[in-house]
């Protein structure tokens, strides 16, 4: 019996053996991408967070099995193409968020999932939702960010 | 000396690449003894103009967050006059590296070391002249061509033109005749300000589509031929060693090829102290870095104390270093300017204070790893290392392997803060790749991150100042202990108050402890401009007024400390004002807030904010809004200086609330985000605005300046809105946050 579930719209299956694994060294390891981050391996910091089903998840805290039957997307597959990026990406690079980058990919993942759930999300929203951690303490440009995404996404809808 | 021809091999090679124009700039005043002829290391390449006019260039200095990879190549563009959207960034460079007369490692061509932001300050004029010289040889070419003058000839966004016919060459169909060009240096000219069309622009991060689209930019995501992954069980606390393991256990894990045990080693750092660079561990050797991961847990590794580590315990260090600040104990004089002892007497008021900052941890968010493919006669490492000559320099020392022939792939780094300085991630993979013969990626976790750092010392600093009858600071005496390292004493108040004396107590501790981003220059900070806060409310003054007044009259110092030869106290006053102003500081403000305020100079570099923080009846802490200034020099990007000036400041916020590794018995005790609080949006100042103070003084770094006032910036704003001062860090322990 494998695990299947869907990776960036591909099925993938895993073999029953590997049922523990954490998604995330699944992701990185067998999958080659390495867009998910390790950042502290007890989903703390949010490095490595991904959707499950359109929820932001950490996935190093989550294993392989549980992610049975999901659909699981990461940074790679969040856009439509190279092209054509994800709203949310685009607003990180309007607003040039990044200093180190490594915790970027999953602050990305974490503001597209919250502004699925909450199109125009206030301060408090945001400060309740992204919970990840930034090192070099972009804080100030991932909430600009977040609200240009938030206008980019409801100009796309209307 | 103005007749020193660039001759072609200095400066150039053409043939590697069919068609195109290879630029290697070599300094012809830096001198290069032994350049290695066995590599291609006697090039450094950083530009090559192909035929289509497109550009590759690579910046010499690696980013690990401070932006040098865009600003690096944005002076070598401007003054090459390139069209700055017509260039591809390189991934990485090349290092390039050279040996002195002593044997000493260095850089072959510019400084590829970043640390002690000093990545522009030493890059500058290189980058300039590396420019400025190809963009001669380019005209030279194009005046060859069309028969005229050089002198005749403009350039601009990578075309040659001449202004008279208004005919125009582009830098893609020059680059093969211009790469064999020789050019008097009297010839290379510099621009001035006002002809830059790259520098001075906000400009974005070369690398910013990879990052957010995921590319695996980092040292942590690199392949590499038939590598083994490696896992380490590193001794939790300091100096243990291995007492047992289960080899078995971990081979039955489906993956895991081999156990090998790593002894400790030490490097002296002193006479008497000793620095343990790796720890004793037990190495997992597998396919895969998952099955390491499962193997380590299965070692089930015991481990033996260390006697001398057995009392270390940071609380205790702590205590400690409280009686000796406040004993009269002697201790080593570091400066003494003035009568001291009859100014503390003759002031109308004394204050004596003691200011106490924790070790700090750097938990850089991309936990260590290292690719070493060491070979019998050369060598490849793959690593993210904020200096790349030290990783060629570790390879030499453990293997024989001349460093002149290691090829350094130095990456992206996911954070560095002074801890990719170290050398105990290179150490461990150089050594198990030489050991087994077989390229190796060791890979750590947050836990080993933590556990095995090397902190910013824990300080206890005892100030006493005194005011005289006009309420001017007339006397200084700092006397502090620390786990290791002296003070920035060389910085204000030095020169500024009279009577000046600080002093330290040697400590014998063996907590291990490295440069944590711009080493002691919060904790110097955090002393200095809470004091100051505090002689001015003493003397009912204004903060920033009493500020400004300190800094009268506005004059150049100069600066005994590193990083600088000059301290300049209108150029500190000028950030004051400008923070204040933005900040509308005197402005009326609601119950239970308060604007605090702090500057300082660090490394060339001077900062100064203002943050407004509320404080509830409940003593809940929120902190709202700052305002930052800053004097850099010419503001090269000012796009990325002001990302700084926010994450900076924000480090330095998070340092003075959260940032407090706890060690007992040799042992750290809050080894990952769980314990180790970290600043997270919810925290930080929703807005950070920032001036650049414009001038033309040389640049100056941007990665270490904004951190150092964040801690008395805050405790001055804390006091100013609940009337409590908080004299020692980190200020969650006595607030609600």
């Amino acid at each position: 019996m494998s695990i299947t579930f869907k990776l960036n719209q591909q099925t993938v299956e895993v073999a029953e053996s590997n049922k523990d694994m954490p998604l995330l060294w699944y992701i990185r390891e067998n999958e080659g991408l390495k867009g998910t981050k390790f950042g502290c391996g007890i989903g703390q910091c949010g490095a490595c967070t991904v959707h499950m089903n359109d929820q932001a998840v950490r996935s190093c805290s989550i294993t392989v099995s549980q992610a049975s039957g999901t659909n699981i997307t990461t940074i790679e597959g969040l856009a439509t193409s190279e092209e054509q990026l994800h709203p949310v990406q685009e607003a990180w690079m309007q607003v040039d968020v990044p200093q180190c980058g490594y915790c970027q990919a999953g602050q990305i993942m974490a503001a597209s999932a919250m502004l699925k759930r909450i199109p125009k999300p206030t301060d408090e929203d945001i400060d309740n939702q992204m919970t990840n951690i930034c090192r070099c303490g972009t804080y100030v440009r991932v909430r600009q960010a977040i609200k240009i995404a938030a206008d980019k996404l409801a100009t796309e809808v209307t | 000396m103005t007749n020193i021809l660039i001759d072609r091999r200095q400066f150039l090679k053409s043939s590697a690449l069919a068609g195109g124009m290879l630029l290697s700039i070599n300094l012809p005043l830096i001198k290069l003894a032994n350049a290695n002829k066995k590599t291609a290391s006697d090039w450094c390449i950083y530009v090559e103009i192909k035929p289509d006019n497109s550009i590759v260039i690579a910046s010499p200095v690696m980013d690990m967050g401070q932006h040098m990879k865009t600003t690096g190549p944005m002076i070598l563009a401007d003054e090459m006059d390139l069209d700055w959207e017509l260039i591809e960034f390189a991934e990485d460079c090349p290092t390039f590296l050279n040996k002195n007369e002593k044997g000493e490692i260095g850089y072959a061509f510019s400084d590829m070391g970043t640390g002690g932001s000093h990545a522009v300050r030493r890059n500058w004029d290189y980058m300039r002249n590396a420019g400025a010289t190809a963009r001669q040889m380019i005209i030279d070419e194009a005046a060859a061509i069309w028969k005229v003058s050089p002198a005749l000839l403009n350039t601009r966004a990578s075309f040659v033109i001449n202004p008279l016919t208004q005919q125009k060459l582009s830098y893609g169909y020059l680059a093969k005749g211009a790469a064999v060009r020789q050019i008097e240096q009297s010839r290379v000219k510099l621009k001035q300000i006002d002809q830059y069309t790259i520098m001075g622009k906000d400009t974005k991060t070369i690398d910013l589509k990879q990052i957010v689209t995921g590319k695996p930019l980092y040292g942590i995501d690199a392949d590499y031929p038939n590598v083994l992954q490696v896992v380490i069980h590193r001794a939790p606390a300091q100096g243990a060693k291995v007492k047992s393991y289960n080899k078995a256990a971990a081979l039955a894990v489906s993956g895991v090829l081999d156990v090998v045990e790593l002894q400790q080693q030490n490097d002296k750092i002193g006479p008497d102290i000793e620095k343990q660079i790796v720890s004793s561990g037990v190495a997992v050797i597998s396919e895969s870095l998952w099955s390491a991961m499962q193997g380590k847990q299965a070692l089930r590794t015991q481990w033996l104390a260390d006697k001398n580590h057995e009392n270390q315990s940071s609380e205790l260090q702590q205590q400690n270093f409280r009686k000796l600040v406040a004993s009269d104990t002697q201790a080593k004089q570091r400066k003494n300017d003035g009568n001291i002892d009859q100014a503390l007497v003759d002031a109308k008021y004394v204050a004596d204070h003691t200011y106490e900052t924790p070790l700090f941890a750097h938990a850089c968010m991309e936990p260590f790893n290292c690719i070493a493919d060491i070979r019998e006669h050369d060598a490849t490492v793959v690593v993210g290392h904020q200096f790349p000559h030290m990783v060629a320099e570790e390879v030499e020392n453990l293997t024989g392997v001349d460093a002149l022939s290691v090829e350094v792939i130095n990456k992206r780094m996911g954070g560095g803060f002074g801890r990719r300085y170290e050398r105990d991630f290179l150490r461990e993979a150089i050594t198990l790749s030489k050991q087994l013969k077989r390229p190796v990626k060791v890979t750590w976790t947050r836990e080993d991150e933590v556990e095995r750092d090397f902190f910013a010392p824990a300080y206890v600093m005892r100030v006493r100042a005194g005011l005289d009858e006009n309420s001017n600071v007339s006397a200084w005496h700092h006397r502090q202990a620390q786990t290791r390292g002296g003070a920035r004493d060389d910085c204000f108040p030095s020169q500024i108050v009279k009577n000046y004396r600080t002093e330290h107590f040697e400590s014998s501790s063996k907590i291990p402890t490295g440069p944590w981003r711009g080493p002691s220059h919060l904790q110097w900070t955090f002393a200095v401009e809470s004091m100051t806060d505090e002689l001015a409310y003493e003397a009912k003054q204004d903060p920033l007024a009493f500020r400004l007044d300190m800094m009268q009259p506005h004059m150049a110092h100069e600066y005994a400390g590193w990083g600088a030869e000059v301290i300049d106290s209108g150029r500190m006053a000028k950030c004051y004002e400008s923070a204040a102003k933005m900040a509308k500081w005197g402005r009326e403000l609601p119950k239970g807030h308060g604007l605090g305020i702090a500057g300082h100079f660090t490394f060339g570099s001077y900062a100064a904010f203002v943050i407004e923080v509320s404080v509830s009846n409940k003593n809940q802490l929120v902190l709202h809004d700052a305002w930052g200034a800053i004097d850099c020099g010419f503001a090269i990007n000012p796009n990325h200086i002001r990302n700084q000036m926010e994450g900076g400041f924000i480090d330095g916020l998070n340092a003075a609330l959260f940032n407090k590794v706890v060690v007992e018995q040799g042992q750290v005790i809050n080894n990952n985000f769980h314990t180790l609080r970290w600043m997270k949006m919810k925290e930080a100042p929703k807005n950070i605005q920032v001036d650049i103070i414009q001038n033309d003084y040389p640049p100056t770094g941007v990665g270490e300046p904004p951190t150092a006032p964040a801690a008395a910036a805050l405790a001055n704003a804390i006091f100013a809105a609940s009337g409590q001062r908080i004299r020692q860090l980190p200020i969650a322990d006595s607030i609600s946050i």
